[in-house]
């Protein structure tokens, strides 16, 4: 058995470190070079449109609020996928679970309008709400599979279809709806159930997001559960001979991911929009849920990579949006450039030997 | 025998192949005679099954060529050996468990693809049945064969496809006894008939027994082929362990010291009348065992893989799948408990099959030594973890159990199968124990660490623990056992002691004679 | 329904439903094909939105459907191949693979006709797709709804059929059989995995694409935004169901047509229940059947797994 001793490679702690990091380089260099490419071809200015796309959110001070507008949502989609992926399972229902999240936060707030709670109860009461709400959505996937055998990718889809209906049919339907709308919208939630305003600038929600980041992170490192999800992800069978049950594990991540996910969609009812409004959890032409999943498969799900690629994704998000408007370069060029990005990265890092095997 | 001639049926020139950074082949040279049976001897991880792929074009060599009857050929697929008359039956079932006998036997055959007539292929293989005395039902599906039956079917399938060098890799781990006997004799027919074999083995007995002449892979080195007519157990050793100082049986198995021990008064296990459905969907349902071990026993399991072993550990562990009888530990009945309940009874397990079922391959050592301990009041508090004391505890494993690694932030999927193994067993000694399940826990290992297994099971017997040790290999559980029950389609058949032991009347029972 | 319905009526729905069949059933198909060598390909979606789009444009600038449906299973083949060649390439995960490919291809359809055909004040007509009538059976009422439709549907037809024979009557399809239940098995009897696990992708891929180009070519007669509407996820639904058979794909592909249509019809109609929960009931089929057929599913043994000697 000697020579598989040899198998042991040891680097630099510098080489690891540029190893880990050149693959996401590599990957940025290709997009933007075949995105670059369409652009021109095109016919639209090439400088132009990257300053555009890239430097947007840090030319005002509204662009980097912008920003953060995205940032918020977009970090709730990117856990509610990547908390199940760390256990191979995909969740691509975190955009009705977003939807889910906020129709019951609308029809709660309504429904509890009435009664004058100060904030400082209604606000918890809602959040509560929200993810609740978005956690027993996600649980019926999770459910079916553990229970059922049926694919989350199936389910949590068909699950989104049947969330945008729903928003589509409390927005439309009393007592909820907004009377004289054009657009499907209900009735504006009481003041004392929206978000205030840190900074006067961005509402609440960026606070809930950092908690979140925070809460993510120790329960993926420090608690039982964590470490149970982690291996559970390695190896399900050896977990299982060890007494961590796939099917308990299984509903767990979805539960998180559904309370994310949830939550997500709550802040948005209570931060941005003030009312139930379909279409409230698009952005850039399309769902958060979609960007969630690009933004976590950039960072493999890591807690801490969540932040820091949901914040890249914005940025795109914000320059794709100002590009189209002043360029009148189409968004979905950035919505291409994106998934490209993510295949690269995948395809990169699995060449220098990284984890992207079934 | 009689009609060898000095042609070389197949020769290899100084074959290399790595995997990533492990050199498994280091120019490697080797020859077959027409119409022999050689043995390719050679301890677990040797090279043995390596260079036998590399010889079916099923792995590329990375130097070095190939000459078959005095011409060099280069084989890319396993359809350019098939053609060129090479026949393999790999270690584990290649065929299709979802076909039929029949379709698997065709599948990959030249003819016209467009139809499914099989008749004729049919005719002909009943043929190479009655000529080779290898039967076994055709229109079954093969999910539904026995071991030693599939066996049958793969050596009749290299026939049909004309192969004239046969390799058969490990093909007694399956066969008992008796079958192994039936088989030497088809494949002496065979021989007589002109075809050549490749038997590889780790057991010196059999080479003695099947072989005309054996060569001996170490550690990816071919250390030379011998005349098994005048070799001796003696010689095939220096040739496989070199310079290691090693006592081991004919059967390739350290001889071990296995002291008088004071057996518990009380059982520690009881299985009363305990039937239990089988977690998977083709795996075999338990029916109604009943067994008792005693604390400083190792009572060894004995059968035919796939008749059960798997769910007699599971159930033990995870007592939850029983439709009838109870499961008893120390005199207190289980039934209905979770792993982690278990565990805290001072019972844990080694399960067999190293890379699935026992490790987190992609972790490092600290995080699979906590796995089965996670939720012990040792390692974490209000569901937080205590990292430092994982970490401390994972020191002293690697300290105590001699895991050569860099640190205890290595990989675990990047060592060794030995020291995997090391990792696994400090794991489960972590906590005194009253109960250790284990299953095959020395496969695929090399001498060295199967003789550290070995030990440290009959140490825990000294110390009073109970062993209950499944292993398909009866020689293995011979070797450590006081007692040994035969485990057959579910049903425990019989439990044989020490001076009953029999390798014939055991493993007769292991196929249900 | 309501009352007594008339024959008229009921054929009328009947072809309506077998006319979109098809979409699932070439669909479907696609992801059977490709499944039955291991290769899960989930990215129907997306390779549906991207033929649709791709399929609409060509047939629209070259005003022919046929060129429409050439392209559209182009396309198909092209996104099928990007899959097989960077999973058997580098064993990446079919699943994130097939995730990233349907998010090329929701980004990719309206781009291609954003920049191909831009914003148009009159949405711009596909030229029609010819009908074939079967001289006597188009006659007969309600039987007449299946030989009464556009080609597409026949050749539906012609390929499930000629896929369920090689699959299950040809040495052709037990090959390719094995290679989804054990691909080790496949290989050592000297079978090539590699090769038909590309050639059945990208054939699945192209009758994907098919499926696509058929939405903007007959069904709508225009492209529209995310024209597929989760039909390509449905798909695979209705694969899973079909056990990876042909055949009972061509079953599912109907009932699923079925529920469609008529949940379509019904909320034109009612005013009794709120119409979303009707636009919701295709979706809450899928899992409704996937849950009454969980224990009689098979899968192919080896989906979705990489297969390597080493």
């Amino acid at each position: 058995m000697a020579v598989e001793e040899k198998t042991i490679e040891e680097n630099s702690n510098w080489q690891k470190f540029w190893n880990g990091f050149k693959p996401y380089i590599l990957a940025l260099v290709i997009a933007f070079g075949i995105s670059g490419a369409i652009i021109g071809i095109l016919g639209y200015n090439i400088p132009k449109a990257y300053q555009t796309l890239l430097f947007t959110s840090f030319s005002s001070q509204r662009g980097f609020v912008e920003t953060l507008k995205k940032f918020i949502p977009l970090t709730f989609a990117t856990y509610a996928f990547a908390i199940p992926f760390r256990i191979k399972f995909f969740n691509i229902g975190g955009w009705g679970q977003m939807l889910f999240g906020g129709t019951i936060t609308a029809i709660v707030g309504i429904g509890l309008a009435g009664l004058n709670l100060p904030a400082i109860i209604f606000i918890p009461i809602l959040i509560l709400s929200a993810m609740l709400a978005g956690a027993l959505f996600a649980l019926i996937a999770g459910f079916l599979k553990a229970y059922y055998n049926i694919n989350p990718i199936i389910s949590t889809i068909m699950l989104n279809f049947i969330a945008f209906y729903f928003v589509n049919f409390v927005a439309t339907n009393a007592p909820w709806k907004a009377p004289q709308s054009g657009h499907p919208m209900t009735l504006k939630l009481p003041e004392a159930a929206l978000l205030p305003k840190v900074f006067n600038q961005i509402h609440f929600g960026i606070v809930l997001v950092i908690l979140a980041i925070i809460a993510i992170y120790y329960l993926m490192n420090k608690t039982v559960l964590g470490y149970e999800i982690k291996a559970t992800g390695i190896n399900p069978d050896a977990s299982s001979v060890y007494g961590i049950k796939m099917k308990k594990t299984l509903m767990i991540t979805f539960l998180i991911a559904g309370a994310m996910g949830g939550l997500g969609g709550g802040i948005e009812v209570m931060g941005v929009h003030s009312r139930l409004i379909e279409g409230f959890a698009l952005t850039s032409g399309a769902q958060y849920g979609i960007f969630g999943i690009l933004t976590a498969l950039i960072c493999q799900g890591k807690p801490l990579g969540v932040p820091l690629s949901a914040m890249f994704i914005s940025i795109l998000l914000v320059g794709a949006d100002a590009m189209q408007r002043t360029l009148q370069v189409p968004v979905e060029l950035v919505f291409l450039t994106q998934a490209i990005i993510v295949l690269m990265i995948v395809v990169l890092r699995r060449q220098a030997g990284g984890s992207y095997i079934e | 025998m009689d009609n060898k001639s000095e042609v070389k049926v197949l020769e290899t020139k100084n074959i290399s192949k790595s995997f990533g950074p492990v050199q498994a082949l280091d120019k490697v040279n080797f020859d077959l005679n027409k119409a022999e049976i050689h043995g390719l001897l050679g301890e677990n991880g040797a090279g043995k099954s390596t260079l036998m792929n590399v010889l079916y074009g099923l792995y590329k060599e990375d130097e070095g060529d190939i000459y078959l009857r005095g011409e060099k050929v280069d084989f890319n697929s396993p359809i350019d050996s098939i053609r060129n008359g090479i026949g393999m039956i790999h270690q584990s079932s290649t065929l299709v468990p979802e076909f039929t006998a029949l379709e698997n036997l065709i599948l990959g055959t030249e003819g016209n693809k467009m139809t499914l007539e099989l008749k004729e292929a049919e005719k002909k293989i009943k043929q190479l049945q009655d000529d080779f005395g290898l039967k076994f039902p055709l229109g079954t599906k093969v999910k539904d064969l026995p071991a030693g039956v599939k066996k049958k079917v793969e050596i009749i399938r290299a026939i049909y496809r004309g192969a004239n060098i046969l390799i058969l890799d490990e093909p007694t781990t399956s066969l008992v006894e008796k079958e192994f006997e039936q088989l030497l004799k088809s494949l002496r027919k065979m021989v007589n008939n002109g075809v050549t074999i490749v038997f590889i083995t780790h057991k010196i007995k059999e080479v003695l027994k099947a072989c005309d002449r054996a060569s001996v892979l170490t550690g990816g080195v071919m250390q030379g082929t011998v005349d098994t007519t005048n070799a001796t157990k003696e010689d095939l050793v220096k040739l496989m362990f070199q310079n290691q100082e090693i006592n081991i049986t004919e059967s390739a198995i350290p001889i071990i010291d296995v002291p008088e021990v004071e057996k518990s008064e009380k059982p520690v296990l009881s299985l009363n009348n305990l039937s239990a459905k089988s977690k998977e969907k083709d795996g075999t349902d338990l029916k109604s065992i009943s067994f008792d071990i005693y604390g400083g026993e190792i009572l060894g399991i004995a059968g035919i893989s796939g008749n059960g072993q798997k769910e007699l550990a599971e159930v033990i562990i995870d007592p939850n799948n029983i439709t009838e009888g109870e499961i008893d530990l120390l005199g207190e009945k289980v039934n209905g408990l979770t792993t982690n309940k278990i565990f805290d009874r001072n019972v844990f397990y080694i399960p067999e099959d190293r890379k699935k079922e026992s490790i987190l391959g992609r972790g490092d050592i600290v995080n699979n030594v906590l796995l089965g301990h996670q939720r012990e009041e040792k390692f974490q508090s209000n569901g937080i973890i205590k990292w430092k004391k994982v970490r401390d505890e994972t020191q002293d494993v690697i300290k105590e159990y001699g895991v050569k690694t860099p640190d205890e932030k290595q990989q675990i999927g990047k060592l060794s199968g030995g020291n995997i193994q090391r990792v696994v067993i400090g794991r489960a000694l972590i906590n005194d124990l009253d109960l250790l399940v284990t299953h095959s826990p020395t496969a695929g290992l090399d001498m060295a660490s199967v003789e550290f297994v070995f030990k440290r099971l009959v140490e825990l017997r000294s110390e009073g623990t109970a062993v209950l040790y499944i292993n398909e290999d009866l020689d293995e559980l011979m070797e450590v056992s006081d007692r040994i029950g035969v485990i057959h389609e579910g049903k425990l058949i019989e439990i044989f002691n020490q001076d009953q032991y029999d390798k014939y009347e055991i493993g007769s029972k292991m196929i249900g004679g | 329904m309501k009352g007594s319905v008339d024959v008229g009526q009921l054929t009328e729905m009947l072809t309506q439903i077998i006319s979109y069949t098809s979409i699932y059933a070439l669909a479907s198909l696609g992801i059977v094909i490709g499944g039955r060598t291991g290769v899960f390909n989930i990215s129907g979606e997306g390779i549906m939105l991207a033929s649709a789009s791709a399929g609409f444009i060509a047939a629209y600038q070259t005003g022919s459907w046929f060129m429409g449906f050439v392209v559209g299973a182009l396309m198909g083949g092209l996104f099928a191949l990007i899959l097989i060649y960077i999973h058997e390439k580098l064993k990446i995960s079919q699943f994130i693979l097939g995730i990233t490919l349907v998010i090329l291809g929701t980004g990719l359809s309206d781009l291609l006709y954003k920049t191909a055909i831009g914003v148009q004040l009159f949405a711009p007509e596909a030229p029609r797709v010819p009908d074939i009538r079967i001289p006597g059976l188009s006659n007969i009422p309600i039987i007449s709804a299946i030989f009464n439709q556009d080609v597409i549907v026949y050749f539906t037809y012609i390929a499930v059929f000629i896929a369920f024979y090689i699959f299950y009557h040809t040495r052709i399809g037990l090959e390719t059989r094995a290679i989804g239940e054990d691909p080790k098995a496949a290989d050592v009897v000297g079978i090539n995995v590699k090769l038909r696990r590309y050639v059945t992708t990208i054939i699945g891929g192209m009758f994907m694409g098919l499926a696509g180009a058929y939405l903007p070519l007959v069904v709508t007669g225009t492209y529209t935004t995310n024209i597929s509407n989760g039909r390509g996820f449905m798909a695979i639904g209705i694969a899973i169901f079909a056990s990876w058979r042909p055949e009972r794909a061509l079953l599912g592909s109907f009932i699923f047509a079925a529920i469609e249509v008529i949940s379509f019809q019904q909320q034109l109609g009612a005013s009794m229940f709120p119409y979303q929960f009707l636009l919701m009931l295709p979706f809450i089929s899928v899992l409704l059947i996937m849950w009454l057929f969980n224990k009689k599913v098979e899968f192919p043994a080896a989906l979705g797994k990489p297969y390597s000697r080493e």
